[in-house]
């Protein structure tokens, strides 16, 4: 597979499985209605099917980013990690019916800004080395 | 934002940031062989913590986004990235370079923002 096809499906394949993984716990948390420190609160959690959905989006998300990590340069993969915080919220305002004040977005935009910038800075190969232990 | 979703909020981030933290020790455990490097991970004290960190937030995350906004909770649990890359600095001695802190920088903005915290 050539390198681009191989990023783009890598990529592809964990924001879906993020936004899959939110959403899942989204609906899943919902049904349960507001969180009560009982039993019978994580019993109607555990039994409604979505909350497999967020152990599949977990599931596929831990494939998708150690097989991207075999090629993709870490920083980048870093950031994209991260940016399921845009297809989550179109999601949640498309779909979910939420909505965001002005104020909220502009605070998504300086933490999407924010992990552009952490994606940008360079990897340092000290950091590896002197976290090993022998 | 209520004083019970903010009291989740920060369990979830210091249970996510003492979970990555024990992974972290368990998986800079250097060995001969791939497979030996996995066991030794494997019967290490690090990994549970981490693994039982990981169940109490699956459980801390649905709780949250049972009383808050998926898209107000996901800006907000942003705050994550920047609770990690400090407790690396601190016990792993990362190095926060310009780039890093600006982004860090920028990411609690934006959370302060989402949030209503400013």
């Amino acid at each position: 597979m050539k390198r681009r096809d191989f990023y783009m499906a890598g990529f592809g394949a964990l924001m879906f499985f993020d936004t899959l993984t939110q959403v899942s716990f989204k609906l899943s948390s919902s049904h349960a209605g507001v969180f009560l420190p009982e039993f019978s609160w994580l019993l109607k959690v555990f039994l409604n099917p979505w909350v497999w959905g967020a152990v599949i989006g977990y599931l596929g998300s831990f494939v998708a980013w150690m097989t991207l990590l075999k090629r993709a340069p870490v920083g980048p993969a870093f950031a994209v990690s991260h940016l399921d915080v845009v297809t989550v919220l179109i999601i949640s305002v498309a779909y979910l019916g939420e909505k965001l004040s002005a104020l909220q977005v502009v605070g998504a935009l300086c933490i999407m800004l924010g992990i552009v910038f952490l994606s940008l800075s360079k990897e340092n190969k000290n950091d590896e080395q002197d976290n090993r232990q022998s | 934002m209520s004083k019970l979703a903010l009291l989740i909020w920060a369990l979830n981030i210091t249970v996510d940031t003492v979970g990555h933290m024990a992974f972290k020790y368990a998986a800079i455990v250097d060995h001969k062989t791939e497979l030996g490097r996995w066991k030794s991970m494997l019967s290490s004290f690090p990994i549970w913590i981490g693994m039982a960190c990981f169940v109490c937030e699956f459980v801390l995350w649905l709780a949250f986004l049972s009383i808050m906004p998926l898209s107000l909770g996901i800006l907000i649990g942003s705050i994550n990235m920047v609770t990690i890359m400090f407790a690396g600095r601190i016990l792993f001695k990362e190095r926060l370079d310009r780039m890093r802190v600006l982004g860090m920088t920028l990411i609690c903005v934006g959370v302060a923002l989402a949030g209503g915290f400013s």
